[in-house]
């Protein structure tokens, strides 16, 4: 082979490695998922899915065991009341999976949806209710199958449907708000949000509230009535956290609200901790904590004033859980997947995954 | 570096002729279409380039020095390539010329198609990056996300038809149509191209003759395993160069008939 034949060959492979390293899969990254119960804590982590144990922060399981390029798991893994852990693949090949969580075997798993599973299923009355990217509501028995017509939505489905245990309520990513009767079948008129809604609405009393990339907290109620009734500076990416009379919910300008939702005013002026904030509050107790993406973990109490504050050493965009008396937090590419601190701060383990 | 220079200055042209033709559906394959139209406006000089550096090849093929020169050391294959470079050198001829064009492509290829799934952002995570690198003028929450619907396409997925029909190991989307128009197109404009020769020793025919056989196969297999808003660039980028080519009255058709490269007459 002569020298300009060579160059010629050389550069088209060349040109072929670096488009390839583009990656060809259509989804190509994401942060975790992160559950938990009394026992063990379920994080989902690109191509695997771990339990750890409370208790010591160890590997339990991982599923599946043999990996498959082909599976990438981000959503958040949903334990049923029968045993199950749900979740759905966001990889080239998207079944639905159903796991064992005390051994991480296989129960079951369906491949019944064109796209990928970024959002988690929301169980009600022994059905699964599980929304693709592909715009449907899926719905299914506990055994997996499907016992109705997909619901079309229309936009892709990323967040986990809400029920007040009648209807449900979930956005989807085309601006639009859907309220469903599951028993009829009925697909309330699609509200406009004015912007993109990428997590799930908080249910209250008489209505749920959502954030959106309109920067702004709509209040919706079951008979398809919808007002703003706040405000952010930023995008609103996480759901709000709703305490008593108080909603609490959280921007990409990194900024804290607390909505007294009797009167419509902020509680506070600024809480604003050191970085944009993807993931949703958690309110627990008297404790409000927040995580951001310059990888801060903060508690404030609810006045809004810093209980402690935690350098964990890499973005953080998964919604903290609490898990008995420890809060989980899943950094994203960070040398750990999972850290547990107790109350008051203090880090009791981390869990990295055994190569 | 590469996402200032090169990824987010095209996501943003995208994302901003996508809202100026209505952010609907069907809207971001136009948007495609014509930020590949764009793009070819911009390389037009290369490629007249490439015209000219073509024709001048296939003018060195007929001419007498050059032909005496590869009778003279039919031989010795280093002296040949030595003389060779002289001519070259003497009449200031590239002889990559030719090629160079499509290798530099090959940015803007990986450019547009990590723009692509940018802009489409098919992950939380992926669209979190997209809302940084949009410009501040864009009305970004207005139009986000990309309606990827293009004809029978998911634009950020591989394409593929008749799914329900034709599903196996090796081609898990479908049948792949839009592969076959790209490896097609690329074949038929890479033959338009391609000097012909008499001389069988003429190593830049050699190297046409290659280009045309692996660049649409190379092309073919992106296609088919990448988002298919790429495959509607390639697409869209070979019919305007054939198109291109052909208005310059230099488009060699004969080449696309089995044995047409080996007839020595050119259009002039």
């Amino acid at each position: 082979m002569n020298i300009k034949r060579l160059t010629l060959v050389s550069l088209i492979a060349l040109g072929t490695l670096v488009l390839s390293a583009c990656s060809g899969a259509p989804v190509s990254n994401n942060w975790h998922g992160l559950a938990a119960d009394a026992e063990r804590a379920y994080i989902s982590s690109g191509t695997l899915v771990y339990a750890v144990d409370l208790k010591t922060g160890n590997e339990i399981w991982r599923y599946p065991a043999e990996i498959d390029s082909k599976l990438l798991f981000y959503a958040t893994p949903v334990l049923t009341a029968d045993g199950q852990l749900l979740i759905g693949s966001a990889g080239t090949s998207h079944p639905f999976v159903s796991i064992d969580p005390t051994t991480g075997k296989e129960n079951w798993t369906e491949s019944f949806a064109k796209g990928a599973w970024l959002a988690s299923p929301l169980i009600l009355d022994e059905k699964i209710y599980a929304p693709n990217t592909d715009g449907f509501l899926y719905v299914l028995d506990m055994s997996g199958k499907e016992t109705a017509d997909p619901i079309k939505l229309g936009g892709a489905l990323w967040a986990s449907p809400a029920t007040d245990g009648a209807l449900l309520y979930i956005t989807s990513l085309d601006h639009q708000f859907h309220i469903i009767n599951p028993t009829e079948g009925v697909v309330s008129d699609p509200i406009d949000l004015g912007g993109a809604a990428p997590s799930s609405p908080a249910v209250g009393a008489d209505g749920v509230y959502v954030g959106s990339f309109a920067s702004t907290v709509d209040f919706i109620q079951s008979n398809g009535k919808h007002e703003v009734i706040a405000t952010a500076e930023n995008w609103i990416w996480g759901s709000p956290a709703l305490d008593g009379e108080t909603l609490y919910y959280a921007d990409l300008d990194g900024k804290i609200y607390s909505l007294d939702l009797a009167t419509g005013s902020q509680n506070w002026d600024v809480v604003q901790p050191d970085g944009p904030i993807v993931a949703s509050l958690v309110v627990a107790g008297d404790r409000i904590y927040a995580a951001t993406e310059a990888g801060t973990f903060v508690a404030l109490d609810l006045e809004g004033k810093t209980v402690w504050e935690k350098t964990v050493g890499a973005k953080i965009y998964t919604t903290p859980v609490v898990a008995g008396d420890l809060i989980l937090v899943a950094p994203y590419q960070a040398e750990f997947v999972l850290a547990a601190y107790d109350a008051q701060g203090k880090q009791a383990w981390t869990f990295t995954p055994a190569k | 570096m590469w996402d200032t220079i090169i990824i987010n200055p095209m996501t943003n042209i995208l994302v901003w002729i996508y809202d100026v033709l209505g952010h609907g559906p069907h809207m971001f394959g136009l948007a495609i279409i014509l930020f590949t139209i764009l793009i070819k406006a911009i390389t037009w000089p290369l490629n007249a380039s490439q015209v000219k550096g073509a024709q001048a090849m296939q003018e060195l093929q007929n001419d007498k020095e050059w032909l005496d020169m590869q009778k003279k050391y039919a031989k010795d294959k280093e002296k040949i390539a030595q003389e060779q470079m002289r001519i070259y050198k003497e009449r200031g001829i590239n002889p990559f010329a030719s090629c160079l064009p499509t290798l530099i492509q090959f940015p803007i290829i990986i450019g547009l198609y990590q723009s692509i799934t940018h802009a489409l952002s098919v992950t939380p995570y992926d669209m979190l990056k997209l809302a940084r690198a949009i410009y501040p003028f864009q009305n970004v929450e207005g139009i986000i996300p990309l309606n990827s619907t293009f004809l029978w396409m998911d634009l950020g997925r591989p394409e593929g038809i008749l799914q329900n029909l034709i599903h196996t190991s090796f081609l898990p989307n479908g049948f792949p149509l839009l592969a076959l128009i790209v490896a097609l197109t690329t074949y038929v404009q890479s033959k338009l191209t391609m000097p012909t020769s008499s001389n069988p020793n003429d190593q830049s025919a050699q190297m046409s003759s290659m280009m045309s056989i692996y660049m649409p196969l190379l092309l073919g297999w992106f296609a088919l395993n990448f988002a298919s808003g790429i495959a509607i660039y390639f697409i869209t980028s070979n019919v305007l160069g054939i198109v291109q080519y052909a208005a310059t009255g230099r488009a060699n058709w004969s080449n696309l008939l089995p044995g047409g490269n080996k007839k020595s007459s050119t259009k002039k």
